[in-house]
């Protein structure tokens, strides 16, 4: 539909917008609403008669609109919509009564229409001289003019007449502008100042103009501060911030106070301060607070002194175990461990160093010019997945446990406990349709895996917790199961959810970390009855012992300035100690006594397959730590090597076989713990996975290995066990 | 309120109130536990009563099990009664499957196959009943002594190596369990019978290295001893203890025979005593036991002393026996002149008779078998020395071949010694590693290895004319000496 009269499209407009803001708001049956609604849509009939042959049909048109709106003026008042459509409906009905040769209609019209909006001009491009002729004879008779000006400028006026109707004119100082004739009362108000009113008089053609000086009763005070972007903060309240650049006029002046006038703020105001004594406070990050109280004891302006904002931030030297972590400084990159960070603002930080292996985090407080040194010991990172209840008793108690038991398990500190959103949670659960009790106990153990290596990806995690409550008729306990990432067996742990001391032991068993290196001699003795010390069974070959020139058959007869009567005070010795440690020894020969010295090394360590105080999970979740931290490393074979075994305790053979295939690849081949141990740990996996021909290959190739060990490298020699087993 | 001022019958009240509101599986349970702590502090008899109470009245709950498997227990250890318990636990095992008590009642009718077990298909059977607990409950604590158990089993059929192997399983995959102390014992003591002392010691030095509060420390210590002393670096060497100094008067008169037992006991049999008396490791006499001409000493499955007298054998304390052969006449031929006399693993008695010169074979009721070796043999043997090993071979010392030979159960010859060698044999003993000790009266000790070779000997001036010899648990050799009239000890 082209709409062709320009009233007509803005009316349209109008009512398109109009309609749309109705469609989008309440449908409130309001009468005068849907009259006005009515009178637009008879507006665009008898804007089309109008325009159309016989334009003096629109005349009944009008009259009807004209009649609606005016009901609805006197019921409740017309709306802007609805006054524009009446003064649109007068203006045409009088241009149409003009056309008929109905002037004094036509003026009638233009009467009630000026008294409806005085500043109304016809548009000279549309009507004829002739009509704007006499609707401005009629403008004239009905319309003086008003001019306020206030001092200060920017006072609002507004007109009052018939001590209600108020009609707002704008900020003075204006140029008169059109009012009707009559008596009114114009209010003239500022913030910060007094109001004014004052009466006035206008007559038809009369000018009016006012000026009024305002009385001021609220201070403001000027702010120029280096660097702009400060926060003024007023009482509590932040009222502005500095912004922009010096005008030149201030230039001095802030140089007086010591600012580089072009790093300054331009010169801001806070206005309407009441009377009296402000507290001030500017901050800006990175910035010392600046506080001041500033007296407002009159209502004037007050000029603040220039304030130059003090750098307030520090430095943090950060390493990490494994190094190569994303350093995060309140969700800021700032590289990788280990780093010198200079610059750094102080206040609260949030840090956060990221790996493959786990996380770090931590929050601090860094005071000014402080050179802070963190070691971010990387940990694995155990998600909260919630609470679930076997039985309606549980559900009630379900928001209570899931708060203990989160409180309580915040204690544990080898892991990062965190809880993750139960949205990001359930859309991977979903999506294999999987429970959360379901993934500790009851689904598929493949789908388990899969799953659990999904959430850790999507959450950044290496493990999990879920909480389970037990049917019990009063319900306190709470079963904790915790499983690694990529495992499908979880282990439980049982507490009572709201007694804190029986989190302890679980707690315990989580933080502890199994001992998979020791010190290391390779000095293998034993207990008699026949000697005074500890003869020397054998040393291993390449051993600090063996270096150190110790001999089978010789007797270790002190150590460290102090008798050595049985091996185990060797042993406790050794342990006491660190690798590269010197240690020194007395020993007897055929040849006579000597001392000795060694440096010691270190073991790697077997995790027994079945030991009852280790938590698996757990364990599985700090070697796979050493593994990404180190990949690559013996360190990293040797942790393939005890994912094997963990994989085994959990009769899990087929993921043990994976781990052993990357532990054989990677291992050492050397007297001890390496790639014989592998292959002999393949072989009993690919037993129990009934490939027997498999298995005796390993185990013959495992026997190759004549120095291999199992358990440490003092243990049992790999190759006479890996022969019998392969025996068909 | 103090339950103790309150009367009996309140306190049965008390109690009874807080039993009814109590379901049935936590009652069993209660009585279950409380039976378990009787049972630790040696109240026997009520810890019977409640598992007795268990079986009677809640035998629907899932405490059944565990309760027949302690009163089995109680039967094995309590009673001795070897038959009854094994009804318990095939109870255990055929009606209740599914109980947490069934891989022990398979553990223990293992035990029970492998202590009475003569036969290959004997232990053959042991070894399937201690499988059952390792393939139908994989994730039972009954898996760690089950391996266990299967490596005594491979160590009595003389499969060593097999025994090393389960045995080092146990300390390997359950480093925690009841059994790993003595398993890596059973590892050690393997290898030595395999002829690796070194690793033997290897492993009884771990022994003491992971467990060393334990029993099997102290044992291992011995052990390990023992084994330096025969094969530690440069040759064995054996001196005299002077300040050993034990049997004073009489008992150190025609002495016949010693004998030291696994804690220390030195059994002299001294004819001009006519008994066996015991000395504990600081000296002290204790009770002995009277014989007529005592003539041999050894020691019966369960350690108790087996003292061989002329005409009859004490077995233990109390128990003597007289022992007779069929014959034509109507009654059965009495043995007078007893030389030795041992108890098998198996329950059997074997006696020497020296008038015959035959080693005859009773059953565990003491009746007539036949002869041993072979039932069926003629050969004469004149038999001074008969005893049982700690490998369960039974040692023969044939002083007129100038032998000894070992046998298992059934009579098969397992290993002979001499007669290269020797002279005038007139006593043996074996240490827990096969190695066999001959005191020769001419040679003085002589060591041989289980292969007959010869590892040592041990002559000197103060060993002027051996007549018997035993060994301690560290293995030093004790000798009397006829003419010095004295035990002399060789460390």
């Amino acid at each position: 539909m082209k709409l062709r009269h320009p009233l007509l499209a803005a009316l349209a407009l109008s009512a398109v917008s109009s309609s749309a803001q109705e469609t989008q708001a309440p449908a409130a049956p309001d009468p005068g609403a849907r009259e006005v609604q009515v009178a637009q849509d008879q507006l665009a009939r008898a804007i089309a008669e109008f325009e159309g042959a016989n334009q003096s049909r629109s005349i009944v048109l009008f009259d009807d609109i004209i009649a609606r709106l005016e009901g609805v003026q006197r019921q409740s008042g017309l709306p802007v919509r609805g006054r524009d459509i009446l003064v649109q409906a007068y203006e045409l009905r009088a241009r149409a009564y003009f056309n008929l040769g109905l002037q004094e209609k036509a003026s009638a019209d233009f009467r009630q229409l000026v008294q409806i909006k005085p500043d109304y001009a016809l548009s000279k491009d549309k009507v004829s001289p002739k009509v704007i002729d006499v609707f401005n004879l009629v403008k004239k008779s009905l319309v003086g003019y008003l001019a306020v000006s206030s001092k200060p400028e920017g006072a609002k006026v507004t007109l009052v007449s018939g001590g209600e109707r108020k009609t707002e004119l704008g900020l003075a100082p204006f140029f008169p502008l059109e009012v009707l004739a009559g008596d009114y009362t114009v209010e003239i108000t500022k913030e910060g100042y007094k109001s004014e009113t004052q009466a006035v008089s206008i007559a038809p053609r009369e000018t009016k103009a006012l000026e009024v000086e305002l009385v001021r009763t609220l201070a403001s005070a000027f702010f120029i501060t280096e660097p702009p972007g400060v926060e003024v903060w007023i009482d509590g309240e932040l009222r502005l911030t500095t912004a922009g650049s010096l005008a030149p006029d201030f230039f001095e002046l802030a140089r007086n106070k010591g600012l580089e006038p072009s790093r300054a703020s331009a010169r801001t105001e806070v206005t309407n301060l009441s009377l009296g004594s402000h507290i001030v406070e500017l901050r800006r990050r990175c910035y010392e607070t600046v506080r001041r109280t500033i007296p407002t004891p009159t209502p004037l302006d007050f000029e603040i002194d220039p304030i130059r904002m003090d750098d307030s931030q520090g430095s943090l030297r950060l390493t990490s175990d494994p190094p190569g972590g994303k350093i995060y400084l309140n969700g800021e990159a700032k590289g990788l461990t280990p780093a010198e960070v200079e610059g750094v603002c102080s206040g609260k930080i949030h840090l956060e160093v990221k790996h493959a292996a786990g996380k770090y985090i931590k929050d601090f407080t860094l005071a000014k010019d402080e050179a802070l040194t963190l070691d971010c010991p990387i940990r694995p990172s155990l998600a909260f997945l919630g609470v679930v209840a076997d039985t309606p008793a549980g559900e009630r108690v379900l928001a209570d446990a899931d708060d203990k038991i989160r409180e309580n398990l915040q204690k544990i500190t080898s892991l990062n406990f965190v809880v993750p959103p139960r949205e990001s949670v359930d859309r991977v659960l979903d999506a294999d349709k999987v429970t959360r009790k379901g993934l500790v106990a009851g689904a598929d153990p493949d789908v388990v895996r899969k799953v659990t290596a999904k959430l850790a990806s999507a959450l950044e995690v290496e493990g999990f917790l879920v909480a389970v409550l037990p049917e019990e008729r009063l319900q306190h306990t709470a079963v904790l199961y915790l499983l690694a990432a990529g495992n499908a067996v979880a282990e439980p742990g049982e507490v009572t959810f709201g007694e804190a001391a029986s989190y302890l032991r679980f707690i315990s068993r989580v933080d502890f970390r199994a001992t998979v290196y020791r010190p290391w001699s390779g000095l293998i003795t034993a207990d008699t009855l026949l000697h005074d010390g500890v003869p020397v069974l054998r040393t291993v070959p390449g051993s600090p012992a063996a270096l150190a020139g110790i001999e089978p058959g010789e007797v270790v007869t002190g150590a460290e300035g102090k008798a050595i009567k049985a091996t185990a005070a060797l042993l406790a010795l050794v342990e006491q100690k660190k690798p590269k440690d010197r240690l020194s020894f007395n020993v007897k020969g055929a040849s006579g006594s000597r001392a000795a010295e060694l440096t010691l090394a270190q073991t790697p360590q077997e995790i027994p397959l079945f030991e009852p105080t280790l938590l698996y999970n757990k364990v599985m979740m700090d070697l796979r730590r050493q593994i990404e931290g180190y990949p690559g490393t013996e360190q990293a074979a040797f942790a393939w090597l005890n994912l094997a075994l963990c994989a085994m305790h959990f009769q899990d053979f087929a993921t043990a076989h994976e781990h052993l295939t990357k532990a054989k690849a990677e291992l050492p081949q050397r007297p001890g713990i390496s790639q014989g141990t592998a292959l002999y740990y393949m072989g009993v996996a690919l037993d129990r996975l009934n490939y027997r021909p498999q298995a005796i290959e390993a185990f013959k190739a495992a026997a190759a290995f004549k120095d291999a060990t199992l358990f440490n490298n003092d243990g049992p020699s790999v190759a006479p066990l890996a022969t019998r087993r392969s025996a068909p | 309120m103090r339950l103790s001022r309150l009367p009996a019958a309140a306190l049965v009240a008390v109690a009874t109130v807080t039993f009814a509101q109590e379901s049935p599986d936590q009652q069993a349970r209660r009585l279950l536990e409380d039976g378990r702590t009787y049972w630790a502090q040696g109240k026997l008899k009520q810890a019977l009563d409640n598992f007795n109470t268990i079986v009677a009245g809640f035998a629907s709950t899932d405490s059944i099990g565990p309760a027949l498997l302690e009163i089995g227990r109680y039967r094995l250890e309590v009673d001795g009664d070897a038959e009854k318990a094994r009804a318990s636990f095939e109870q255990v095992a055929k009606q209740y499957p599914q109980s947490d008590a069934a891989p022990g009642a398979y553990y223990n009718l293992g035990l029970l196959t492998l202590g009475r077990a003569t036969t290959a298909a004997e232990l053959e059977d042991a070894l399937a009943q201690l499988t059952r607990v390792l393939r139908l409950y994989p994730k039972s604590d009954w898996v760690p002594k089950a391996l266990y158990a299967q490596g005594l089993v491979h160590r009595k059929a003389g499969r060593y190596g097999e025994a090393v192997d389960v045995a080092r399983r146990v300390f390997l995959e359950y480093p925690s369990s009841d059994a790993a102390a003595a398993a890596q014992y059973l590892v050690g003591h393997g290898l030595a019978l395999l002829g690796e002392p070194l690793q033997a010691m290897e492993e009884f030095q771990q022994v003491r290295n992971r467990f060393p509060d334990g029993e099997w420390a102290a044992r291992a210590l011995e052990k390990t001893t023992a084994l330096y002393r025969l094969h530690g670096y440069g040759k064995p060497t054996f001196t005299v203890d002077p300040a050993y100094n034990v049997g004073v008067g009489d008992l150190s008169k025609d002495v016949r025979a010693i004998l030291m037992t696994a804690q220390g006991t030195l059994w002299i049999a001294s004819e001009k005593t006519k008994s066996a008396v015991p000395l504990d490791p600081a000296g002290k006499p204790g009770p002995g036991v009277q014989g007529e001409e005592p003539r041999a000493l050894s020691l019966d499955p369960r350690g108790q002393i087996v003292f061989a007298a002329r005409t009859a054998v004490r077995i233990g304390l109390k128990d003597i026996r007289s022992f007779a052969i069929p014959s034509e006449k109507p009654v059965p031929e009495p043995l007078e002149k007893i030389n030795a006399a041992a108890v098998t693993p198996g329950g059997s008695v074997l006696v020497a008779d020296e008038k015959r010169n035959k080693v005859y074979r009773y059953n565990a009721r003491f009746e007539f078998q036949g002869t041993f070796p072979d039932p069926r043999e003629t050969k004469e043997r004149e038999v001074t020395r008969l005893f049982v090993d700690g490998e369960g071979g039974i040692v023969m010392l044939d002083r007129g071949e100038k032998t000894v030979r070992v046998y298992d159960e059934t009579g098969k010859t397992l290993r002979t010694v001499g007669p290269t060698g020797l002279r005038r044999p007139v006593d043996v003993a074996v240490d827990p590693f096969r190695n066999t000790y001959i005191a020769d009266e001419e040679l003085g000790v002589l060591i041989f290895t289980p292969q007959g070779q010869i590892l040592h000997t041990l002559s000197g001036p103060e060993l002027r004319r051996p007549k018997a010899i035993a060994l301690d648990p560290a293995g030093a050799i004790l000798v009397w000496d006829d003419k010095a009239e004295k035990v002399l000890k060789y460390r």
